[in-house]
């Protein structure tokens, strides 16, 4: 659970301020999957930064599983990311020298743990890519590279997963594959936040909420 | 998969920058190690020569600077001459085991039309005066033998039993060749110092006297005794003539060693600067790697396992080709040298290599430093952004 209380996010850009989120009010349970839509700028990407402890908020209160993060040491947060959170990028990044086998492994060498080549290997062969376990990511299709990238973002077993535009490099029909990907993990009952430009896809999701200069439009 | 096969599995990314880099490493890690290695050779082999002489001091005429007189031992010719009676007024201080007459002097070849140097001593005394010498044949018997250097045999192809003529109708038999000192003893004929005297019309003239003392313990109390009794000469004890040389070539030492640091100084910033591209390239990939649960430190210690790797393999690599090309090498420094001992100088010493590696490794965690740092910098927020 990820409770969100009055969040504000300031960037100091030179001499000038952004004020990227206005106080945001929000909580997601177990399990959930949620959708945030919102127009460009309005601060969907550094509500998912801060949903995953990548940065801080510069007011307001988050707790995840009722632990308050917001004054937390670096050292501290980078321990919540590995065991709790699972970030998909638009544009994947992969390692281009690492097999897929290994770009999924890569968490675990952050983490310290291990983690059995089966576990491994069916977690490949739940994205659909059992195949293609010693390709390199050059040669996949972009698809591919983003099942390869949710594997990665599966393998710590996190409760949730922070996916950014997940499909905004992907055609059509790439897209609906990948959404589906995602809805079966939901379904397994990891909770997921999705920020996607494509509407059709996030009113499928369980929750939409809205983003405008910072402040939440309403949820439905 | 530790973080050092990520590391690697960086490096191998860009294949071409780091074979060039590494070669960089290798190459200035190579040099380091010969020269240090024919340093060493060099003071040990200096060491040899002194433990191995017979003899104790040289007598030369005054007025002879120490390296000139050092070269006398290994052959040079200097326009000066002792006199007759002073190896006799010598001889007559106490505690003078032997006296060993050297004549160092150009003969005509009338044949070849041109001036060879030569060194006339008595061959009974060659074992002392030269103990690392290895003759092919026999020690001249005669005073019609000699023995010929074998840069000389070499070039006039002379084999053992040839002749070879003198200006005064002389001719000599060849009875045995010198094997390659790498030294200047190479370039000399060798001749029984009577019959050089007879050759040269002066029955009595030496250039320098060898002497050998009975008891090596009271070789100070000898030589002041002699500098007191008999004018006209100077004394240079083996230990002046070794510390001489040492000191002539401590410079060329200095430099080589300088000219190797400065190449490891380049490739060091070569290492630094291949390492920062690829830092510079692989911004988003560290963002990425941050978020999904890499620490400041991870990236840190990846990105100086990088630089660590390429210096270490240069090292190895380095150490590997300056022991294959030791021989190449070691004819190069010899041109840089004053003087060198016979004998091979480079020897493959394991402490010294182990020491070359250590070396690489440090460079390789300073070079890291910076370029690992800067990765550990990289803020994920922004990096991912693109
Ligand atoms: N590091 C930063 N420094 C300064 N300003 C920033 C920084 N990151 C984001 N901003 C600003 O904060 C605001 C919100 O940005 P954010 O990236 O969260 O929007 P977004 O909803 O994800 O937009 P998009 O749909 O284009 O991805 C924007 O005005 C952006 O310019
Ligand atoms: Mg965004």
């Amino acid at each position: 659970m990820i409770e969100l209380k009055g969040i504000e996010k300031i960037y100091n850009r030179g001499n000038e301020k952004v004020h990227a989120l206005r106080g945001i009010d929000l909580g997601i349970g177990r399990g959930e999957f949620m959708s945030v839509v919102g127009p460009s700028g309005s601060g969907k990407t550094t509500l998912l930064h801060l949903l995953g402890c990548l940065d801080t908020p510069t007011g307001g209160t988050l707790t995840i599983d009722g632990i308050e993060v917001v004054n937390m040491r670096e050292s501290e947060l980078v321990r919540i990311r590995r065991s709790k959170i699972g970030f998909v990028f638009q544009h994947f990044y992969l390692i281009p020298g690492l097999s897929v086998y290994e770009n999924v492994k890569l968490p675990l060498l952050f983490g310290r743990t291990e983690k059995k080549i089966d576990e491994i290997v069916s977690l490949i062969d739940l994205v659909g890519l059992k195949s293609r376990l010693h390709h390199t990511p050059n040669q996949l299709s972009g698809g591919e590279m983003q099942r390869v990238a949710i594997a990665r973002a599966l393998v710590n077993n996190p409760e949730f997963i922070l996916a950014d535009e997940p499909t905004g490099n992907l055609d059509t029909e790439n897209s609906e594959k990948i959404f589906e990907l995602l809805d079966s993990l939901h379904k397994r009952g990891i909770a997921l936040v999705l920020v996607t430009h494509n509407s059709e896809l996030a009113a499928r999701a369980e929750r939409i909420i809205r983003l405008k200069d910072g402040r939440l439009q309403g949820s439905d | 998969m530790p973080f050092l096969v990520l590391a690697f599995k960086n490096l191998l990314r860009h294949r071409i920058r780091s074979l060039l880099t590494l070669i960089g490493i290798a190459a200035s890690i190579a040099v380091l190690f010969s020269i240090i290695s024919f340093n060493r050779g060099f003071e040990r082999g200096l060491a040899r020569e002194l433990e191995r002489t017979g003899i104790h001091f040289m007598v030369v005429p005054s007025g002879c600077p120490h390296e000139v007189a050092s070269l006398v031992l290994h052959g040079a010719v200097i326009p000066k001459f002792l006199d007759a009676e002073i190896a006799s007024k010598i001889r007559e201080v106490e505690g003078i085991a032997l006296i060993s007459p050297i004549l160092v002097s150009q003969l005509p070849n009338p044949v070849k039309n041109r001036l060879d140097i030569a060194y006339g001593m008595e061959m009974s005394h060659i074992s002392m005066l030269k103990p690392s010498w290895k003759i092919e044949g026999d020690i001249p018997e005669s005073d019609y033998e000699i023995i010929a250097g074998s840069e000389v045999a070499g070039h006039d192809n002379i084999r053992i039993g040839d002749s070879v003529e003198y200006t005064g109708e002389k001719t000599f038999r060849v009875s045995g060749i010198l094997e390659r000192t790498g030294s200047q003893d190479d370039a000399f004929i060798y001749m029984p110092i009577k019959a050089m005297q007879e050759l040269l019309g002066k029955h009595e003239r030496v250039t320098a006297l060898g002497v050998r003392v009975s008891d090596p313990g009271r070789l100070s109390v000898v030589t002041e005794k002699l500098a007191g009794e008999v004018p006209g000469i100077q004394i240079v004890t083996i230990g002046q003539v070794m510390t001489s040389i040492s000191n002539l070539a401590s410079s060329a030492k200095i430099l080589s060693l300088s000219i190797a640091l400065i190449a490891v100084l380049i490739s060091t910033v070569g290492v630094m600067n291949s390492i920062l591209m690829a830092i510079f390239e692989r911004t988003q990939e560290i963002g990425m790697m941050r978020a999904i649960g890499a620490s400041r430190f991870d990236i840190f210690s990846i990105t100086i396992k990088e630089t660590v790797l390429l210096t270490t393999l240069g090292g190895f690599a380095g150490i590997i080709v300056s022991v294959i090309g030791s021989g190449i090498i070691e004819g190069l420094v010899r041109k840089f040298m004053p003087y060198v001992p016979s004998g091979k100088m480079i020897a493959f010493e394991p402490w010294l290599a182990g020491l070359c590696i250590a070396f690489s490794i440090i460079v390789g965690i300073l070079s890291g430093i910076y370029p690992a740092w800067k990765a550990s910098k990289v803020n994920p927020i922004e990096a991912i952004r693109g």
